[in-house]
């Protein structure tokens, strides 16, 4: 009984922070689980003063307050607001300003129809609602975005018959958002679909940031994301069941968006992107300039980067446009960029634990070391700035705070025992706050393209190697320059034809430096090594093999003929074979060579003296 | 989440070995009770951010302290109380007893922490969950206790045994007794307190005995409730037994000494029947009764010390059988290491075969009695080493050992005696040049 007075006084006890009130016989509020008396008493409706006296009319309760619910407003609605702010927040870093009206705002109108959720004559919605004016109310839920200051008018036409049901959530149409049903047919949005979309708006717009610049942006919260739900406007209420569709516990990853970005596009039946020239900032042309940079390799190298794309046929922009009929796969622009950066280097050094080591012994020999480019150098530098950045990213993640203050109640009746648990989280907090007198909250970081910092200033990385020369591990062949190293070794080639990546089971089989040369760069990219190693192969399969490569479908299936009724005991093994082999760097002679390696010792050590 | 699982385990597994065992034996089995090792971060795909910020979280705390930067730890306990809003119930159970009890760690070593910290802590930890509200305020009052706080003690005790939720578990249970049994505790704190200073001043001053008397009663009521519990209650017992034995209630102390030692619910613990032997000397009971209590506590203990009490209540008494036991009690006293080097025991055996043979067949009772030790005793206690080192240190050990060796081992050659200490040099110049090749 005493329920309804105190329903509305969630002010957590002062003493035990629970929620519970109850009304004791005086009529005053007490704690039901520490039994703590408040101040705060019941009002009572007297009436027995109505009738005595004509000047006190009535003495009221408290007030009892309309559950506010502000506007009825549909999920898209809300979505629609999100990717507002996080389009706004990307024109705040430098993007330019069409990317929003131009190419995210038709996406996101494109992306409703294909949807059904609005510009249609049979909207998609649950049957327990039916929200009175349907075609209004969607009207306004895509008008939102259509103008750069943006302020949409939600939904004020539509009927409020969420009241009757016994559902509650802010939004009107929860429910069909969390029909699984649904979810699976119709593909409708999800805050992890709000970034795909971004990223497609954004690779379509042919802006300089890729994928994992996009999560790590979203990561240090410089992109609104987690409790994205918070900027809403008021009218809004995110209450309810709301909770599960905008409460997000996690940043998804490269491979998910990335995914995710793919299927969108074939929902959405995209037609050719605007074709990724050498110009655009995407094209791993460019992209590996910048990637080159940012981890402190010489400048000198771009041009061998460049040498392999032409080499390999990547020059053309069509490999790196998305075309629904000559090319239909959505690249991966960062992780092609690094494997890139990664092949160029194997040609320089080999990377087998051996080779690269005695180049960097004959470089250190030399007088005038200083400004050429030195493998072992680099690697110290390299791996000092790694370890300082990795233990930076790995204190900034057990430092985030996920959860908001501003709490979404999945029900009623959870509602109280959170506001507690909220509460005694935020005191205990506040007690070691207190102690160490340290604020709290990630600290600031300014949103950057790149990960290190290279350079004499004092809070760089290391020293700038990027004007260091790359004479001593270049030579002239045939008027030609070409890497002095003449190795290169590549796991097996051909594709497997289950789709995980074998790099588990081949790793242990590795030379150590293109492991670590892979982890730097998985690293920078937020990825895991095994789809940068995927890429590494992909690259490898163009330089070494195009039978392989182009005939893809062929491969396949003879790769299917030779395996076929193979038990996977047989499979596994198959995979386990795929240890290093060693070929000759020249494109010409495509053919593994055998045991070049011992006469290549001998040339060095002939070298040497 | 399974990482999760996996760390804060043993701590379960902690309380339930000291609280219920009920449920120990259907969990016992998967668990190991090994210590912590550095858990591997494992998949972390398949963890959302949320987990893999609170576990990489509590991982550095462990590693903090750990290392004891104890500055470290509560810089990253700030951010770890996040998972109390977990609205995974599984995980965010076990992480309020990891808050709990890493606070009051880092609280116990971190130079700034206060007493109001710890009571933060405590409180709100404690009304977290009813799970932990019995335990919480158990700790809550031994660490009042520490500050000398026995009156804010109690009442925390107190409130927790007023405390009720919902089905009574075999833990809960458990630690309700815990409490009754130290809030009886803490009452006899109060009572000797106040014994200390009535003893001070006025003997006959009735308003303090009143209290006394007060505290008395209230302590007696919560310790005779939780005696009657099988358990290992020594500390509560002695307190509670000085009590009646102050008031004069022998037949009670009496009876509560007997329950605790000869009811077969109990555990076995030689303790009780110490405490009941003190307790009857005390009283100067018979020799006949103190004996009974010490044959109990023979078979229990052989080598408790209080067998050399026992040895000369045997020796005392006129029967022969009884000089008999005296030698099987002390041979078997020597049969444990701790006493080998003891002059006491050893001039107590001497006494006992002195006494022995006026007896006629003393030889053979000696020999029956050595005869399962002959293999062994001359390696355990007369070696030639035994007597360079008992001559060394205790001379008057090494005559009594010397002169006990020829009627202990009639016929056996002896390597116990002065002229040993040249063949031990002659072995040590051996060991040595063998080292040298």
């Amino acid at each position: 009984m005493d329920d309804e007075h105190t329903a509305e006084y969630t002010v957590p006890c002062a003493q035990c922070s629970a929620v519970d009130w109850g009304i004791s016989d005086e009529g005053r509020f007490y704690c039901r689980s520490c039994h703590n008396v408040i101040e705060r008493t019941r009002e009572v409706v007297d009436l027995s003063f109505l009738k005595l006296s004509s000047r006190v009319s009535t003495i009221r309760g408290p007030r009892k307050k309309q559950a506010e619910r502000g506007h009825v407003w549909m999920v898209c609605e809300g979505f629609q607001f999100i990717l507002k702010n996080q389009a706004d927040a990307l024109l705040a870093l430098g993007v330019h300003p069409q990317f929003k009206d131009d190419v995210l705002c038709p996406l996101w109108r494109c992306y409703l129809q294909k949807s059904r959720q609005a510009y249609t004559h049979d909207p998609v919605r649950s049957c327990k609602f039916r929200v009175g004016a349907v075609g209004s109310d969607l009207e306004s839920a895509s008008e939102g975005i259509s103008c750069t200051d943006g302020e949409s008018n939600p939904a004020s036409t539509a009927g409020s018959n969420t009241e009757n049901s016994g559902f509650w959530s802010g939004s009107s149409d929860t429910l069909t958002y969390l029909s699984a049903r649904k979810k699976r047919s119709q593909s409708l949005l999800s805050m992890k679909k709000t970034l795909s979309l971004i990223y497609l708006a954004l690779v379509w717009s042919r802006e300089a940031l890729t994928l994992s610049d996009l999560l790590r942006l979203v990561n240090e919260g410089h992109i609104p994301y987690l409790n994205a739900y918070e900027q809403l406007p008021e009218e809004m209420k995110v209450t309810g069941k709301d909770s599960l569709i905008f409460v997000v516990e996690t940043v998804p990853s490269h491979h998910a968006v990335h995914k995710e970005a793919e299927t969108l596009i074939q929902f959405l039946q995209l037609p050719a992107f605007p074709p990724i020239s050498q110009q655009t900032l995407l094209h791993p042309a460019l992209l590996s300039l910048r990637y080159l940079s940012d981890v402190n390799l010489p400048d000198e190298l771009h041009p061998w980067v460049c040498r392999l794309l032409e080499h390999t046929g990547m020059m053309d922009q069509t490999l790196h446009t998305f075309d629904p009929h000559n090319h239909p796969t959505l690249p991966r622009y960062d992780v092609q960029a690094a494997a890139l950066i990664i092949v160029t280097l194997k040609l320089f050094f080999c990377l087998d634990d051996m080779t690269e080591w005695h180049l960097s012994n004959d470089l250190g020999r030399q007088k005038d070391s200083g400004k050429v480019f030195n493998l072992r150098r680099w690697y110290k530098v390299m791996q000092a700035a790694l370890i300082r950045a990795q233990e930076r990213r790995d204190q900034n993640v057990s430092r985030k705070q996920w959860k908001s203050k501003k709490q979404i109640y999945p029900n009623k009746k959870e509602k109280c025992s959170m506001i507690k648990k909220k509460r005694i989280a935020e005191q205990v907090q506040l007690c070691f706050e207190k102690l160490t007198s340290c604020p709290s909250g990630l600290q600031d970081v300014g949103p950057s393209s790149f990960i290190f910092c290279w350079g004499d200033e004092e809070e760089s990385d290391g020293p700038s190697l990027h004007h260091m020369k790359l004479d001593e591990v270049v030579t002239r062949r045939y008027d030609f320059l070409t890497p002095l190293n003449d190795m290169y070794w590549h796991p097996a080639l051909r594709r497997c034809l289950c789709y995980n990546s074998h790099y588990k089971e081949v790793e242990a089989t590795l030379p150590r430096s293109f492991i670590w040369l892979l982890q730097l760069f998985a690293f920078m990219l937020d990825v895991k090594p095994f789809c940068l190693y995927e890429e590494v192969l992909s690259v490898e399969r163009r330089i070494f093999d195009t039978r392989l490569y182009r005939g893809k479908s062929k491969a396949n299936a003879g790769a299917s003929a030779e395996t076929a009724g193979a038990s996977p005991e047989a499979q596994a093994s198959l995979n386990t074979r795929t240890s290093p082999r060693r070929t000759r760097t020249s494109p010409r002679t495509a053919e593994a060579s055998v045991g070049t390696r011992a006469s290549h010792r001998k040339r060095q050590r002939s070298r040497k003296s | 989440m399974d990482d999760l699982e996996r760390e804060l385990e043993p701590h379960i597994d902690l309380e339930n070995d000291s609280d219920s065992s009920e449920d120990n034996s259907s969990k016992g089995e998967k668990k190991s009770k090994f210590p912590l090792v550095k858990p591997i971060y494992g998949d972390q795909t398949q963890q959302n951010g949320f987990r893999r910020t609170t576990s990489m979280c509590r991982e550095r705390i462990r590693e903090a302290m750990l290392h004891h930067r104890w500055e470290e730890a509560a810089e990253y306990m700030v951010y770890y109380p996040q998972i109390l809003e977990d609205r995974n119930l599984f995980t965010a159970q076990p992480s309020k007893e990891f808050i709990w009890r890493t606070a009051t760690e880092i609280f116990h070593h971190h130079p700034n922490s206060t007493m109001e910290d710890y009571n933060t802590i405590y409180e709100r930890m404690k009304h977290s969950g009813f799970r932990h509200y019995l335990m919480i305020s158990l700790e809550h009052s031994f660490h009042l206790l520490l500050h000398q706080q026995i009156e804010d003690a109690k009442r925390h005790l107190a409130s927790a045994e007023s405390w009720r939720h919902g089905k009574e578990t075999a833990a809960q249970i458990q630690n309700i007794k815990l409490i009754q049994a130290y809030r009886g505790l803490l009452d006899y704190i109060i009572w000797c307190d106040k014994k200390s200073t009535r003893s001070s001043s006025d003997y006959y001053e009735s308003d303090s005995n009143q209290t006394m008397q007060n505290y008395f009663r209230q302590a007696s009521v919560n310790l005779e409730e939780i005696l009657k519990n099988p358990g290992v209650w020594d500390c509560f017992i002695l307190r509670y037994v000085e009590m009646l034995e102050f008031y004069e209630h022998h037949k009670e102390a009496l009876q509560v000494l007997n329950d605790y030692a000869y009811d077969s619910n109990f555990p076995p613990n030689p303790n009780a029947h110490v405490y009941l032997y003190q307790y009857l000397k005390r009283q100067g009971a018979s020799e006949k009764r103190l004996m009974k209590v010490l044959k109990v506590l023979h078979a229990l203990v052989p080598s408790h010390e209080l067998m050399l009490e026992y040895s000369s209540l045997l020796l005392q008494s006129e029967k022969q059988s009884d000089t008999q036991k005296a030698l099987g009690v002390v041979l078997e006293m020597l049969d444990f290491n701790c006493w080998g080097s003891n002059l006491e025991v050893w001039i107590r055996l001497k006494a006992v075969i002195q006494k022995l043979q006026n007896q006629v067949d003393w030889e053979n009772i000696v020999c029956e009695k050595m005869a399962e030790r002959k293999d062994w005793w001359l390696a355990l206690h007369l070696t030639s080493f035994h007597a360079t080192k008992d001559s060394k240190e205790n001379p008057e050990l090494f005559e009594v050992k010397a002169s006990l060796t020829k009627i202990l081992f009639p016929d056996r050659p002896l390597k116990y005696s002065v002229n040993g200490s040249q063949v031990k040099g002659k072995a040590e110049t051996k060991k040595r040049k063998g080292r040298r090749y």
